[in-house]
């Protein structure tokens, strides 16, 4: 009995020096650092279910200006550029183009490269065991969800060099449900010269900043009341737009707690009678509502229970 | 059934072998003219913009060249000095980038890519998830299980079932994809967010 008190007394008190102590925390950053300082060539595949994806991501160095390459192989492609803060975007489907940000948007949570102090209020930084990963010593370091809402993410730490080698959004049930290993990584002294090359290229010029027009978007378009998100998400966007693929009218809603993003969708109704229902592909869920007037649809790396209740959530302007 | 209505089913059948979705079987091919194969390579060719230049009109008659000139595939000395003539050329060594090539596809390619991952996703989900008593919607019906509404026998009814199943895989695809591009800016939105509200607390 005395043993669980003092190992009570030890979980609680933890939090109270936590910023600073924190192991995982402090090999989080160590990554951080050296992804953002190190020239390498790497390859690694995502496995969502039963199906895959490699990628070939490259990253440099040069004086200080960081460049980075990252590349979807199969199928029609997509291929991501970043040169410091400018991303370009080249996809299959449409004209390229670049956004203003210092950070790609690919299959790894963009945050965990930055400031993963912010998560601390939803997510505990946990160390793991240690293990061999694509032949290196690998220290595991766990993100949990303070809460049952939303998956937790696991990062494999090369032991010497800080760098990624695997990682996965596992569900509280501890099942992996989207896997992301690297098969290769070479660091060298010198950037490639592929990576080089791209300060020679011309890109879009990025456009114009979202973040300036987000707060009158806001106002003016859509009302709904979305009744419950987990705790911690907080609304980026929202606007009524056309949507690409099939020229659907969709009032939009962009939330996000720092680590991962949800959409929903407010839509007319398709017709017919459709069962409401979810579809996930690794750890992406869609949650499509037929809440009788309108359809709701939610979108996001989370768990189909949540996306259930956010999408039942939303109700009818006032 | 007409023997349009057949014949219809059987190019689907033909298609989804082409793009991998099913298994090949001497029966399938044994089936198909040539040239309806040769026609459904070409489209999903320029569905997935592989042919830039090479149009392939007639696949039987590549692969015969292809077989034709096999020994080309095991020469290494040859291809070796194709590459550095390749990268002697300064530009053109960094043909991993393919951001020269046009984009002009169809948007309907697009739609065609979601349609595999709506595909995937809705493969049924291990019997022990945690989300069982979430229902999991079945887009693609799989041979079995599709609604009774699909074994009817009235074309027109089955038509419509279809029409509006292609209707919502379609809304299923397009959200997944803007959900996809939307998530690009979340993360500047975010920042800048977060900065506002840091400024907000210090004034």
């Amino acid at each position: 009995m005395k043993v669980i008190t003092f190992i009570l007394s030890l979980v609680l008190m933890a939090p109270a020096f936590a910023n600073d102590e924190n192991p995982a925390k402090q090999l989080l950053l160590k990554m951080a650092d050296a992804v953002h300082n190190r020239n390498f060539d790497a390859s690694f595949v995502v496995v969502k279910g039963k199906s895959m994806e490699p990628y070939r991501w490259l990253h440099a160095k040069q004086g200080n200006t960081e460049l980075e390459h990252l590349s979807l192989l199969n199928g029609a492609g997509l291929e991501m550029v970043r040169i410091d803060s400018q991303v370009t975007y080249f996809e299959p489907q449409s004209e390229p183009y670049s956004i203003d940000t210092d950070s790609i948007a690919g299959p790894i949570p963009e945050v965990l490269f930055k400031d993963i102090e912010r998560l601390s209020q939803h997510y505990d930084f946990v160390l793991g065991g240690k293990g061999r990963i694509a032949g290196r010593a690998a220290q595991l370091v766990r993100i949990e969800s303070k809460d049952e809402y939303k998956f937790n993410y696991w990062l494999w730490l090369d032991a010497e060099s800080s760098l990624l080698l695997k990682s996965a959004y596992v569900n509280q049930a501890g099942e992996m449900l989207e896997q992301l290993q690297l098969t290769h990584i070479s660091v060298t002294e010198e950037p490639a010269a592929l990576l080089l090359e791209m300060l020679n290229r011309e890109f879009p010029t990025p456009l114009p900043a979202a973040a300036t027009s987000q707060s009158e978007a806001n106002t003016s378009s859509n009302n709904w009341q979305i009744g419950w998100l987990p705790s911690g998400f907080s609304l980026l966007k929202s606007d009524r737009h056309k949507l690409d693929l099939n020229n659907e009218l969709t009032d939009y809603y962009l939330y996000s707690d720092g680590f991962v993003e949800v959409s929903i969708f407010v839509q007319r109704p398709l017709p017919g009678r459709r069962p409401s229902g979810a579809l996930s592909s690794g750890a992406t869920t869609v949650y499509v509502h037929n809440s009788g007037s309108f359809d709701v649809s939610v979108v996001g790396n989370i768990p189909a229970t949540t996306a259930k209740a956010i999408a039942e959530s939303v109700a009818r302007p006032l | 059934m007409t023997k349009a209505h057949v014949n219809k089913l059987d190019n689907q059948h033909l298609s989804a072998l082409l793009d991998g979705e099913q298994s090949l079987t001497d029966e399938v091919i044994a089936q198909q003219d040539a040239a309806t194969l040769g026609r459904y390579a070409l489209i999903g060719d320029v569905m997935r913009a592989e042919s830039e230049d090479a149009f392939v009109f007639d696949i039987s008659d590549s692969v015969a060249k292809a077989l034709e000139s096999e020994p080309v595939y095991a020469d290494f000395t040859q291809k070796e000095s194709q590459t550095a003539a390749i990268a002697a050329t300064g530009t053109d060594n960094v043909v991993a980038f393919n951001w020269r090539k046009p984009v002009a596809q169809l948007a309907i390619a697009a739609s065609v890519a979601m349609f595999a991952i709506v595909g995937i996703q809705t493969l049924p989900q291990g019997e022990n998830s945690p989300n069982n008593e979430i229902p999991m919607l079945q887009t693609t019906p799989v041979t079995g299980m599709a609604s009774p509404v699909s074994y009817s026998s009235e074309p027109a009814l089955q038509n419509a079932e279809q029409g509006l199943r292609e209707l919502q895989q379609q809304r299923i695809g397009a959200l997944v994809l803007e959900h996809q591009r939307q998530a690009r800016v979340a993360y500047s939105l975010e920042k800048a967010h977060t900065e506002a509200q840091a400024e907000e607390e210090k004034n």
